[in-house]
């Protein structure tokens, strides 16, 4: 009896500068199936659909419940988490690519550390370091909490920054992401005391103003976080606070 | 014996780049682009569709709001200052925003994507249009300002080009667009509206007002070209000229009696 089987295309990159190649698979279909828990199959016997025999796929995944933001690649032509997309769900031959705008390390597996460069340029914490105890942080009131509980739901995938049609070479944009994780700073009572440092920042060269707001980031976003909503509450308050800094200087 | 050894950790020099923190004025450009599209440009549009919009009226009206635009105090300064300079600027930052952004619509087939694309085609067929437009109803043939009475002919000749029809019919459209989602976006970036409803209750107002524009726009152009005020004359009052004193009484009323004459 002949079993159920589910296919993949999956594009291979033996090195950042090596030619891509597409290599075929093919496995018996199991219940619950997933990429992930595909790929894991195939680096068990990592053989071809024709038989020959290769080398397991190279990707990043680590929490495999859409909560660490490593498995993100691109599944039938679109930005998503590797672990979350069932197989079931997926016109099949499965096509596996890697994220196209962050630099490639090895088949699935891309270097985004862009996107921790800019967390650190938007300074994205709350200083709290200090040489005596600083006692217990300011109150927060629950609907500021409510408020601000989607935007630290960010998992540092990228999905924003891979769909997003200004987030290239020529702009070096900083992404949906880390305006996010602006306002969600911004909005802490211990946080607030760098917000200007954060809005000057993000007036840089690549900040916010290159936003098209072509909204693809919200639409994307595996987390459904309100990163347009992000982006227009930040834009008001980069542009207030240039405006302040013009007059005051 | 396995030895865990990491790889070189990877370099940031490929890629996009991290964000210039405080660096550049890319900020003040972009912004500038953004808020140039609502005043003066947008302002001027509606200006200039309202001020057509006298055009269905007929020929002597028309001469008549053509000579009271041109009479307005430092019109040459203004006409540059508010209309021909922020218009190339914001036509060629606009040409070099698009040249930078790279569009996925194919793979993320998404309203909002659409829209982000529509807005740069509607830019580029306006600022076409409106390079042509300038140039030959502006800086070519019978200067209008010295001789607002010929407006009306003019406009007359160029549409009765059924080409040319076409093309202004298109922009008509284009510019429409293409300001009215620019005013939404305008209201979306600077924060105007910041929440998911706000922004769709406003992309109403702003679809009805492109609308109305754009209805405005055509009915001009219809008055030109319908059966109303075929074969106007070269020029309805030959006597009105802004270099020569003329009282606003004399400038309202010649037209009209030329029309009056015409007509009967």
């Amino acid at each position: 009896m002949p079993t159920k089987t589910v296919s993949f295309e999956i594009r291979r990159q033996a090195s950042p500068d090596a030619p891509a190649v597409w290599e075929s698979f093919e496995l018996e279909w199991r219940t619950g199936m997933n990429v992930i828990s595909a790929m894991m199959e195939i680096a068990a016997n990592p053989r071809t659909r024709d038989g020959r025999e290769t080398t397991p796929i190279t990707y990043d995944s680590n929490c495999l419940e859409e909560i660490c933001g490593s498995c993100a690649m691109r599944i039938n032509g679109r930005a998503r988490m590797a672990c979350s997309a069932l197989v079931d769900n997926l016109e099949q031959p499965i096509r596996l690519e890697p994220l196209s705008k962050f630099p490639l390390i090895r088949d699935l597996q891309v270097d985004r550390s862009v996107l921790f460069q800019n967390l650190k340029a938007v300074k994205a914490w709350v200083p709290i370091d200090g040489t005596y105890d600083l006692g217990s942080g300011p109150r927060m009131f629950p609907q500021e909490q409510e408020e601000r509980y989607p935007l630290s739901n960010c998992i540092s995938c990228c999905c924003c920054m891979e769909v997003c049609p200004q987030f290239n070479e020529n702009t070096n944009f900083v992404g949906a992401a880390t305006i996010a994780q602006v306002k969600l700073f911004n909005s802490h009572p211990s946080g607030e005391v760098l917000k200007e440092e954060r809005l000057r920042a993000l007036a840089g060269d690549g900040g916010i103003q290159e936003c098209g707001y072509a909204q693809n980031c919200v639409e994307i976003c595996p987390k459904c976080i309100p990163l347009t909503n992000a982006i227009s509450d930040v834009g008001r308050d980069v542009v207030i606070q240039k405006a302040k800094d013009w007059l005051r200087g | 014996m396995a030895t865990a050894q990491q790889p070189a950790a990877p370099e940031m020099s490929r890629g996009v780049q991290p964000l210039r923190a405080g660096q550049g004025y890319s900020f003040i450009w972009r912004r500038l682009h953004s808020l140039s599209g609502i005043v003066p440009i947008g302002a001027f549009l509606i200006e200039h569709i309202v001020s057509n919009f006298e055009a269905l009226k007929g020929p002597a009206a028309y001469a008549e709001q053509v000579r009271f635009l041109n009479s307005l105090p430092l019109v040459r300064v203004l006409e540059w200052t508010f209309i021909f300079i922020p218009l190339i600027y914001h036509g060629v930052y606009g040409v070099y925003i698009w040249l930078r952004g790279q569009s996925n619509v194919v793979y993320y087939p998404w309203a909002g994507n659409w829209m982000y694309v529509a807005q740069r085609y509607t830019g580029l067929i306006a600022f076409v249009y409106i390079i042509q437009h300038v140039l030959r109803q502006r800086f070519m043939g019978v200067s209008l300002p010295e001789h607002p009475g010929a407006a009306f002919h003019k406009v007359q000749v160029e549409l009765l080009n059924p080409w040319m029809l076409a093309v202004y019919i298109i922009a008509m459209l284009a510019v429409c667009w293409h300001f009215a989602y620019g005013v939404w976006l305008f209201a979306a970036k600077w924060g105007i509206t910041p929440g998911e409803a706000a922004r769709r209750r406003f992309a109403w107002v702003c679809a009805a007002g492109g609308v109305i524009l754009a209805v405005m726009g055509l009915a001009s152009i219809w008055a030109f070209v319908g059966p109303g005020y075929r074969n106007a004359p070269d020029d309805v009052a030959p006597a009105i000229s802004i270099v020569a004193p003329v009282t606003p009484g004399f400038a309202a009323a010649a037209p009209l009696a030329l029309l009056v004459k015409a007509e009967s």
